[in-house]
Protein backbone atom coordinates (compact mmCIF):
# COMPACT_ATOMS: atom_id res chain seq x y z
CA UNK A 1 0.00 0.00 0.00
CA UNK A 2 1.33 3.35 -0.99
CA UNK A 3 1.67 5.84 1.82
CA UNK A 4 1.30 9.48 0.88
CA UNK A 5 -0.77 12.50 1.71
CA UNK A 6 -3.92 12.91 -0.31
CA UNK A 7 -5.62 16.18 -1.16
CA UNK A 8 -8.71 17.44 -2.92
CA UNK A 9 -6.84 16.99 -6.17
CA UNK A 10 -6.98 13.25 -5.62
CA UNK A 11 -10.77 13.39 -5.45
CA UNK A 12 -10.80 14.56 -9.03
CA UNK A 13 -8.23 12.00 -10.08
CA UNK A 14 -10.17 9.18 -8.44
CA UNK A 15 -13.38 10.35 -10.02
CA UNK A 16 -11.80 10.55 -13.45
CA UNK A 17 -10.11 7.17 -13.21
CA UNK A 18 -6.66 8.72 -13.01
CA UNK A 19 -5.70 7.52 -9.54
CA UNK A 20 -3.20 4.63 -9.75
CA UNK A 21 -4.80 1.33 -8.77
CA UNK A 22 -2.26 0.69 -6.02
CA UNK A 23 -3.31 3.90 -4.27
CA UNK A 24 -7.00 3.08 -4.08
CA UNK A 25 -6.90 1.41 -0.67
CA UNK A 26 -4.97 4.27 0.90
CA UNK A 27 -7.24 6.78 -0.80
CA UNK A 28 -10.37 5.10 0.55
CA UNK A 29 -8.86 5.08 4.04
CA UNK A 30 -8.11 8.79 3.69
CA UNK A 31 -11.71 9.45 2.67
CA UNK A 32 -13.00 7.53 5.67
CA UNK A 33 -10.82 9.64 7.93
CA UNK A 34 -11.97 12.89 6.25
CA UNK A 35 -15.77 13.00 6.12
CA UNK A 36 -15.73 16.42 4.51
CA UNK A 37 -13.62 15.19 1.63
CA UNK A 38 -15.73 12.07 1.38
CA UNK A 39 -18.86 14.16 1.08
CA UNK A 40 -17.17 16.33 -1.52
CA UNK A 41 -16.28 13.25 -3.55
CA UNK A 42 -19.81 11.89 -3.32
CA UNK A 43 -21.17 15.26 -4.39
CA UNK A 44 -18.94 15.33 -7.46
CA UNK A 45 -20.04 11.82 -8.36
CA UNK A 46 -23.67 12.95 -8.18
CA UNK A 47 -22.99 16.10 -10.22
CA UNK A 48 -21.26 14.06 -12.87
CA UNK A 49 -24.18 11.64 -13.04
CA UNK A 50 -26.52 14.60 -13.51
CA UNK A 51 -24.29 16.04 -16.22
CA UNK A 52 -24.18 12.77 -18.10
CA UNK A 53 -27.91 12.29 -17.77
CA UNK A 54 -28.59 15.80 -19.06
CA UNK A 55 -26.76 15.12 -22.31
CA UNK A 56 -27.33 11.39 -22.70
CA UNK A 57 -30.34 11.89 -24.95
CA UNK A 58 -28.25 13.64 -27.61
CA UNK A 59 -26.62 10.36 -28.64
CA UNK A 60 -30.03 8.87 -29.43
CA UNK A 61 -31.19 11.76 -31.58
CA UNK A 62 -31.21 11.04 -35.30
CA UNK A 63 -28.26 12.69 -37.02
CA UNK A 64 -29.56 15.75 -38.89
CA UNK A 65 -29.53 15.22 -42.64
CA UNK A 66 -27.50 18.37 -43.21
CA UNK A 67 -24.60 16.90 -41.23
CA UNK A 68 -24.68 13.61 -43.10
CA UNK A 69 -24.71 15.50 -46.37
CA UNK A 70 -21.51 17.29 -45.43
CA UNK A 71 -19.73 13.97 -45.03
CA UNK A 72 -21.14 12.58 -48.26
CA UNK A 73 -20.03 15.72 -50.04
CA UNK A 74 -23.58 16.68 -50.94
CA UNK A 75 -23.89 19.73 -48.76
CA UNK A 76 -24.84 22.93 -50.53
CA UNK A 77 -22.54 25.85 -49.90
CA UNK A 78 -23.74 27.47 -46.74
CA UNK A 79 -24.72 31.07 -46.64
CA UNK A 80 -22.39 33.27 -44.62
CA UNK A 81 -25.19 33.97 -42.20
CA UNK A 82 -25.73 30.38 -41.25
CA UNK A 83 -22.02 29.71 -41.05
CA UNK A 84 -21.50 32.24 -38.34
CA UNK A 85 -24.65 31.47 -36.44
CA UNK A 86 -23.32 29.16 -33.78
CA UNK A 87 -20.96 31.63 -32.24
CA UNK A 88 -23.78 33.97 -31.39
CA UNK A 89 -24.68 31.43 -28.78
CA UNK A 90 -21.03 31.28 -27.83
CA UNK A 91 -21.09 35.03 -27.31
CA UNK A 92 -24.12 34.71 -25.10
CA UNK A 93 -22.34 32.00 -23.16
CA UNK A 94 -19.34 34.29 -22.73
CA UNK A 95 -21.50 36.98 -21.21
CA UNK A 96 -22.96 34.48 -18.81
CA UNK A 97 -19.52 33.22 -17.88
CA UNK A 98 -18.27 36.74 -17.19
CA UNK A 99 -21.32 37.45 -15.10
CA UNK A 100 -20.57 34.32 -13.16
CA UNK A 101 -17.18 35.48 -11.96
CA UNK A 102 -18.39 37.65 -9.11
CA UNK A 103 -20.46 35.53 -6.79
CA UNK A 104 -22.12 33.40 -9.46
CA UNK A 105 -24.89 34.43 -11.77
CA UNK A 106 -28.04 34.93 -9.81
CA UNK A 107 -31.21 33.65 -11.34
CA UNK A 108 -29.46 31.22 -13.60
CA UNK A 109 -31.34 30.57 -16.78
CA UNK A 110 -32.49 34.09 -17.11
CA UNK A 111 -30.39 36.15 -19.39
CA UNK A 112 -28.87 38.99 -17.46
CA UNK A 113 -27.76 39.57 -13.95
CA UNK A 114 -29.97 39.84 -10.94
CA UNK A 115 -29.43 42.12 -8.03
CA UNK A 116 -29.11 40.34 -4.69
CA UNK A 117 -30.79 43.25 -2.89
CA UNK A 118 -34.00 42.56 -4.77
CA UNK A 119 -33.79 38.85 -4.05
CA UNK A 120 -33.30 39.57 -0.41
CA UNK A 121 -36.23 41.94 -0.07
CA UNK A 122 -38.64 39.64 -1.89
CA UNK A 123 -37.41 36.54 -0.11
CA UNK A 124 -37.74 38.16 3.31
CA UNK A 125 -41.18 39.46 2.43
CA UNK A 126 -42.37 36.07 1.20
CA UNK A 127 -40.91 34.30 4.23
CA UNK A 128 -42.68 36.70 6.59
CA UNK A 129 -45.93 36.30 4.71
CA UNK A 130 -45.73 32.50 4.77
CA UNK A 131 -45.18 32.50 8.52
CA UNK A 132 -47.52 35.21 9.76
CA UNK A 133 -50.37 35.23 7.24
CA UNK A 134 -51.08 31.64 8.25
CA UNK A 135 -51.46 32.61 11.92
CA UNK A 136 -55.07 33.06 12.93
CA UNK A 137 -54.73 34.55 16.39
CA UNK A 138 -51.14 35.81 16.42
CA UNK A 139 -50.76 37.15 12.92
CA UNK A 140 -50.05 40.70 14.11
CA UNK A 141 -48.53 42.41 17.12
CA UNK A 142 -50.66 45.52 16.91
CA UNK A 143 -54.22 45.14 15.61
CA UNK A 144 -55.94 47.50 13.16
CA UNK A 145 -58.14 48.77 16.01
CA UNK A 146 -55.01 50.53 17.24
CA UNK A 147 -54.07 51.88 13.82
CA UNK A 148 -52.66 55.23 14.93
CA UNK A 149 -50.32 53.61 17.40
CA UNK A 150 -49.38 50.96 14.84
CA UNK A 151 -48.36 53.60 12.30
CA UNK A 152 -46.42 55.72 14.76
CA UNK A 153 -44.64 52.76 16.29
CA UNK A 154 -43.61 51.16 12.96
CA UNK A 155 -42.60 54.53 11.50
CA UNK A 156 -40.29 55.17 14.44
CA UNK A 157 -38.75 51.72 14.37
CA UNK A 158 -38.28 51.43 10.62
CA UNK A 159 -37.30 55.05 10.12
CA UNK A 160 -39.88 55.91 7.45
CA UNK A 161 -43.12 57.78 7.66
CA UNK A 162 -45.53 54.90 7.25
CA UNK A 163 -49.18 55.35 6.46
CA UNK A 164 -51.09 52.07 6.21
CA UNK A 165 -52.72 52.09 2.74
CA UNK A 166 -56.50 51.90 2.52
CA UNK A 167 -57.23 48.89 0.33
CA UNK A 168 -61.00 48.80 0.88
CA UNK A 169 -61.58 49.55 -2.79
CA UNK A 170 -59.71 46.34 -3.58
CA UNK A 171 -61.73 44.45 -0.97
CA UNK A 172 -59.03 44.26 1.71
CA UNK A 173 -59.18 45.45 5.31
CA UNK A 174 -56.18 46.05 7.55
CA UNK A 175 -55.69 43.29 10.12
CA UNK A 176 -52.69 44.89 11.82
CA UNK A 177 -48.94 44.94 11.67
CA UNK A 178 -45.71 43.79 13.20
CA UNK A 179 -42.04 44.65 13.36
CA UNK A 180 -39.60 42.23 11.72
CA UNK A 181 -35.85 41.93 11.23
CA UNK A 182 -34.64 42.58 7.70
CA UNK A 183 -30.94 41.82 7.49
CA UNK A 184 -29.30 44.38 9.75
CA UNK A 185 -32.34 46.62 9.55
CA UNK A 186 -35.96 46.49 10.57
CA UNK A 187 -39.00 45.98 8.45
CA UNK A 188 -42.65 46.74 8.93
CA UNK A 189 -45.22 44.17 7.93
CA UNK A 190 -48.81 45.19 7.38
CA UNK A 191 -51.36 42.41 7.01
CA UNK A 192 -54.64 42.72 5.10
CA UNK A 193 -57.55 40.36 4.69
CA UNK A 194 -60.56 40.21 2.37
CA UNK A 195 -64.02 38.92 3.29
CA UNK A 196 -63.13 35.39 2.16
CA UNK A 197 -60.16 35.34 4.52
CA UNK A 198 -57.58 35.73 1.75
CA UNK A 199 -54.56 37.58 3.10
CA UNK A 200 -51.92 39.80 1.59
CA UNK A 201 -49.06 41.56 3.30
CA UNK A 202 -46.98 44.67 2.77
CA UNK A 203 -43.36 44.52 3.70
CA UNK A 204 -41.49 47.82 3.98
CA UNK A 205 -37.86 48.53 4.83
CA UNK A 206 -35.83 51.71 4.89
CA UNK A 207 -32.86 50.06 3.26
CA UNK A 208 -32.17 50.28 -0.42
CA UNK A 209 -29.58 51.91 -2.60
CA UNK A 210 -31.06 51.71 -6.06
CA UNK A 211 -34.21 51.72 -8.09
CA UNK A 212 -35.77 48.49 -9.24
CA UNK A 213 -39.09 46.80 -9.50
CA UNK A 214 -40.27 43.35 -10.36
CA UNK A 215 -42.26 40.30 -9.46
CA UNK A 216 -41.22 37.20 -7.59
CA UNK A 217 -43.40 34.15 -7.78
CA UNK A 218 -43.13 30.58 -6.75
CA UNK A 219 -43.61 27.94 -9.39
CA UNK A 220 -45.77 25.74 -7.23
CA UNK A 221 -48.49 28.30 -6.75
CA UNK A 222 -47.12 29.71 -3.51
CA UNK A 223 -47.25 33.41 -2.73
CA UNK A 224 -45.66 35.89 -5.06
CA UNK A 225 -44.13 39.22 -4.24
CA UNK A 226 -44.38 42.38 -6.27
CA UNK A 227 -41.64 44.70 -5.12
CA UNK A 228 -40.24 48.14 -5.61
CA UNK A 229 -36.89 49.44 -4.51
CA UNK A 230 -36.06 53.10 -4.51
CA UNK A 231 -33.48 55.26 -2.85
CA UNK A 232 -33.94 54.81 0.85
CA UNK A 233 -36.75 52.29 0.95
CA UNK A 234 -37.97 48.98 -0.34
CA UNK A 235 -41.50 47.69 -0.49
CA UNK A 236 -42.94 44.30 -1.36
CA UNK A 237 -46.56 43.26 -1.62
CA UNK A 238 -46.99 39.51 -1.07
CA UNK A 239 -50.00 37.32 -1.71
CA UNK A 240 -51.44 34.41 -3.65
CA UNK A 241 -54.04 36.31 -5.64
CA UNK A 242 -54.58 35.92 -9.39
CA UNK A 243 -51.94 37.94 -11.24
CA UNK A 244 -54.20 40.79 -12.41
CA UNK A 245 -55.76 41.28 -8.99
CA UNK A 246 -52.38 41.04 -7.33
CA UNK A 247 -50.97 43.73 -9.59
CA UNK A 248 -53.94 46.04 -8.99
CA UNK A 249 -53.73 45.68 -5.21
CA UNK A 250 -49.98 46.12 -5.22
CA UNK A 251 -50.13 49.27 -7.31
CA UNK A 252 -52.75 50.80 -5.07
CA UNK A 253 -50.80 49.91 -1.94
CA UNK A 254 -47.57 51.23 -3.36
CA UNK A 255 -48.95 54.54 -4.55
CA UNK A 256 -50.53 55.14 -1.14
CA UNK A 257 -47.31 54.21 0.66
CA UNK A 258 -45.42 56.64 -1.54
CA UNK A 259 -47.93 59.40 -0.89
CA UNK A 260 -47.65 58.63 2.84
CA UNK A 261 -43.86 58.86 2.80
CA UNK A 262 -44.03 62.36 1.37
CA UNK A 263 -46.90 63.59 3.52
CA UNK B 1 -18.22 4.89 -49.02
CA UNK B 2 -14.63 4.95 -47.91
CA UNK B 3 -13.57 3.93 -44.43
CA UNK B 4 -12.56 7.42 -43.35
CA UNK B 5 -15.94 8.88 -44.12
CA UNK B 6 -17.67 6.00 -42.39
CA UNK B 7 -15.57 6.61 -39.31
CA UNK B 8 -16.42 10.31 -39.36
CA UNK B 9 -20.13 9.57 -39.71
CA UNK B 10 -19.91 7.31 -36.68
CA UNK B 11 -18.51 10.15 -34.58
CA UNK B 12 -21.28 12.64 -35.34
CA UNK B 13 -23.46 11.74 -32.34
CA UNK B 14 -20.52 12.27 -29.98
CA UNK B 15 -19.56 15.53 -31.68
CA UNK B 16 -23.14 16.74 -31.37
CA UNK B 17 -23.19 15.92 -27.68
CA UNK B 18 -19.94 17.78 -27.06
CA UNK B 19 -21.16 20.78 -29.08
CA UNK B 20 -24.43 20.80 -27.18
CA UNK B 21 -22.65 20.90 -23.86
CA UNK B 22 -20.51 23.81 -25.08
CA UNK B 23 -23.29 25.85 -26.66
CA UNK B 24 -26.61 24.61 -25.30
CA UNK B 25 -28.74 25.79 -28.20
CA UNK B 26 -29.38 22.84 -30.49
CA UNK B 27 -29.16 24.59 -33.84
CA UNK B 28 -26.06 26.53 -32.85
CA UNK B 29 -24.44 23.31 -31.65
CA UNK B 30 -25.22 21.59 -34.95
CA UNK B 31 -23.81 24.58 -36.83
CA UNK B 32 -20.57 24.11 -34.92
CA UNK B 33 -20.56 20.39 -35.79
CA UNK B 34 -21.19 21.26 -39.42
CA UNK B 35 -18.27 23.71 -39.49
CA UNK B 36 -16.15 21.00 -37.88
CA UNK B 37 -17.14 18.36 -40.45
CA UNK B 38 -16.50 20.72 -43.33
CA UNK B 39 -13.05 21.53 -42.03
CA UNK B 40 -12.35 17.86 -41.41
CA UNK B 41 -13.26 16.87 -44.97
CA UNK B 42 -11.02 19.54 -46.42
CA UNK B 43 -8.17 18.23 -44.30
CA UNK B 44 -8.87 14.56 -44.73
CA UNK B 45 -5.28 14.02 -45.82
CA UNK B 46 -3.98 15.35 -42.51
CA UNK B 47 -5.69 12.56 -40.69
CA UNK B 48 -3.04 9.97 -40.18
CA UNK B 49 -3.81 6.29 -40.33
CA UNK B 50 -4.07 4.87 -36.87
CA UNK B 51 -5.07 8.15 -35.26
CA UNK B 52 -8.40 7.91 -33.49
CA UNK B 53 -11.08 9.66 -35.56
CA UNK B 54 -12.69 10.78 -32.35
CA UNK B 55 -9.60 12.56 -31.09
CA UNK B 56 -8.91 14.10 -34.46
CA UNK B 57 -12.45 15.44 -34.86
CA UNK B 58 -12.74 16.67 -31.29
CA UNK B 59 -9.48 18.57 -31.74
CA UNK B 60 -10.79 20.28 -34.86
CA UNK B 61 -14.07 21.18 -33.23
CA UNK B 62 -12.47 22.42 -30.07
CA UNK B 63 -10.19 24.74 -32.01
CA UNK B 64 -13.17 26.16 -33.89
CA UNK B 65 -14.96 26.75 -30.62
CA UNK B 66 -12.07 28.32 -28.73
CA UNK B 67 -10.98 30.53 -31.66
CA UNK B 68 -14.45 31.93 -31.88
CA UNK B 69 -14.75 32.46 -28.13
CA UNK B 70 -11.50 34.42 -28.19
CA UNK B 71 -12.68 36.61 -31.04
CA UNK B 72 -15.91 37.23 -29.19
CA UNK B 73 -14.02 38.21 -26.06
CA UNK B 74 -11.67 40.50 -27.93
CA UNK B 75 -14.49 42.36 -29.59
CA UNK B 76 -16.23 43.06 -26.34
CA UNK B 77 -19.03 40.62 -25.92
CA UNK B 78 -21.75 42.92 -24.66
CA UNK B 79 -21.62 45.44 -27.48
CA UNK B 80 -21.92 42.98 -30.34
CA UNK B 81 -24.32 40.52 -28.84
CA UNK B 82 -27.50 40.41 -30.88
CA UNK B 83 -30.71 39.99 -28.97
CA UNK B 84 -31.60 36.74 -30.72
CA UNK B 85 -28.54 35.06 -29.31
CA UNK B 86 -29.66 35.76 -25.80
CA UNK B 87 -33.12 34.51 -26.59
CA UNK B 88 -31.80 31.35 -28.15
CA UNK B 89 -29.77 30.88 -25.01
CA UNK B 90 -32.71 31.29 -22.72
CA UNK B 91 -35.12 29.13 -24.66
CA UNK B 92 -33.52 26.06 -26.16
CA UNK B 93 -35.64 24.76 -29.01
CA UNK B 94 -37.62 21.57 -28.64
CA UNK B 95 -35.61 20.31 -25.75
CA UNK B 96 -37.47 18.49 -23.09
CA UNK B 97 -35.47 18.97 -19.95
CA UNK B 98 -36.21 18.04 -16.39
CA UNK B 99 -35.63 20.71 -13.79
CA UNK B 100 -32.46 18.95 -12.69
CA UNK B 101 -31.17 18.75 -16.25
CA UNK B 102 -32.03 22.34 -16.96
CA UNK B 103 -30.27 23.50 -13.83
CA UNK B 104 -27.10 21.62 -14.55
CA UNK B 105 -27.11 22.69 -18.22
CA UNK B 106 -27.58 26.31 -17.16
CA UNK B 107 -24.82 25.99 -14.60
CA UNK B 108 -22.49 24.46 -17.15
CA UNK B 109 -23.12 27.38 -19.50
CA UNK B 110 -22.23 29.82 -16.75
CA UNK B 111 -18.71 28.57 -16.16
CA UNK B 112 -15.86 29.78 -18.35
CA UNK B 113 -15.53 28.11 -21.78
CA UNK B 114 -12.07 26.73 -20.97
CA UNK B 115 -13.24 25.06 -17.79
CA UNK B 116 -16.45 23.88 -19.41
CA UNK B 117 -14.57 22.21 -22.24
CA UNK B 118 -12.08 20.54 -19.89
CA UNK B 119 -14.78 19.25 -17.57
CA UNK B 120 -17.03 17.97 -20.36
CA UNK B 121 -14.15 16.23 -22.13
CA UNK B 122 -13.39 14.17 -19.07
CA UNK B 123 -16.69 13.91 -17.22
CA UNK B 124 -19.07 13.35 -20.13
CA UNK B 125 -16.96 12.32 -23.10
CA UNK B 126 -14.79 10.04 -21.01
CA UNK B 127 -11.39 11.09 -22.33
CA UNK B 128 -8.37 10.43 -20.13
CA UNK B 129 -6.43 13.42 -18.79
CA UNK B 130 -3.71 12.75 -21.35
CA UNK B 131 -6.16 12.59 -24.24
CA UNK B 132 -8.11 15.63 -23.11
CA UNK B 133 -4.95 17.68 -22.56
CA UNK B 134 -3.82 16.71 -26.04
CA UNK B 135 -7.13 17.66 -27.66
CA UNK B 136 -7.36 20.96 -25.80
CA UNK B 137 -3.69 21.67 -26.41
CA UNK B 138 -2.83 22.43 -22.78
CA UNK B 139 -0.43 20.83 -20.27
CA UNK B 140 -1.93 18.12 -18.03
CA UNK B 141 -1.56 20.34 -14.97
CA UNK B 142 -3.58 23.10 -16.60
CA UNK B 143 -6.23 20.60 -17.59
CA UNK B 144 -6.45 19.31 -14.04
CA UNK B 145 -6.81 22.73 -12.52
CA UNK B 146 -9.50 23.62 -15.05
CA UNK B 147 -11.39 20.46 -14.18
CA UNK B 148 -11.08 21.06 -10.45
CA UNK B 149 -12.15 24.69 -10.71
CA UNK B 150 -14.89 23.82 -13.15
CA UNK B 151 -16.36 21.23 -10.80
CA UNK B 152 -16.13 23.56 -7.84
CA UNK B 153 -17.79 26.37 -9.76
CA UNK B 154 -20.51 24.05 -11.02
CA UNK B 155 -21.19 22.90 -7.48
CA UNK B 156 -21.59 26.48 -6.28
CA UNK B 157 -23.94 27.30 -9.14
CA UNK B 158 -26.06 24.22 -8.49
CA UNK B 159 -26.31 25.07 -4.81
CA UNK B 160 -27.38 28.52 -5.81
CA UNK B 161 -29.98 27.15 -8.20
CA UNK B 162 -31.33 24.76 -5.58
CA UNK B 163 -31.73 27.61 -3.14
CA UNK B 164 -33.73 29.53 -5.67
CA UNK B 165 -35.69 26.67 -7.11
CA UNK B 166 -38.88 27.58 -5.30
CA UNK B 167 -38.64 31.22 -6.12
CA UNK B 168 -38.81 32.12 -9.74
CA UNK B 169 -38.12 35.60 -10.93
CA UNK B 170 -40.37 37.15 -13.51
CA UNK B 171 -39.11 40.61 -14.39
CA UNK B 172 -41.79 43.14 -15.08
Amino acid sequence: MTRRDFSERDIHMALDGELPVDEHVAYDAWLDANPEMKARGARYVADRAALRAAFAGVLDEPVPARLQKVVFGEAPVKAAVSRSRWWLAAAAAAVLAIGGVGGYVAGIGHFGLEDPAKDQLAEQAIAAHVIYAAEKRHAVEVPASDKDHLQTWLSNRVGLKLVAPDLAAEGFQLVGGRLLPAGENKAAMLLYEDEKGERISLFVTAESAEKAKGTYGSEEGGPEAIYWLDKGYGCAVVGSLPRAQMTAVAKSAYSQLLAGLDS
Amino acid sequence: MDAKKAAILGEIPRLRRYARSLLRDRDSADDLVQDCLERALVRLDNWQTGESPRRWLFTIMHHLFIDQMRKVNRRGEGAMLPLEAGEAQAAPAEQVESIASREIIDALQAISPDRRAALVMVAIEGFSYAEAANILGVPAGTLMSRIARGRDELRGLLDDAARRRAIRIVEK
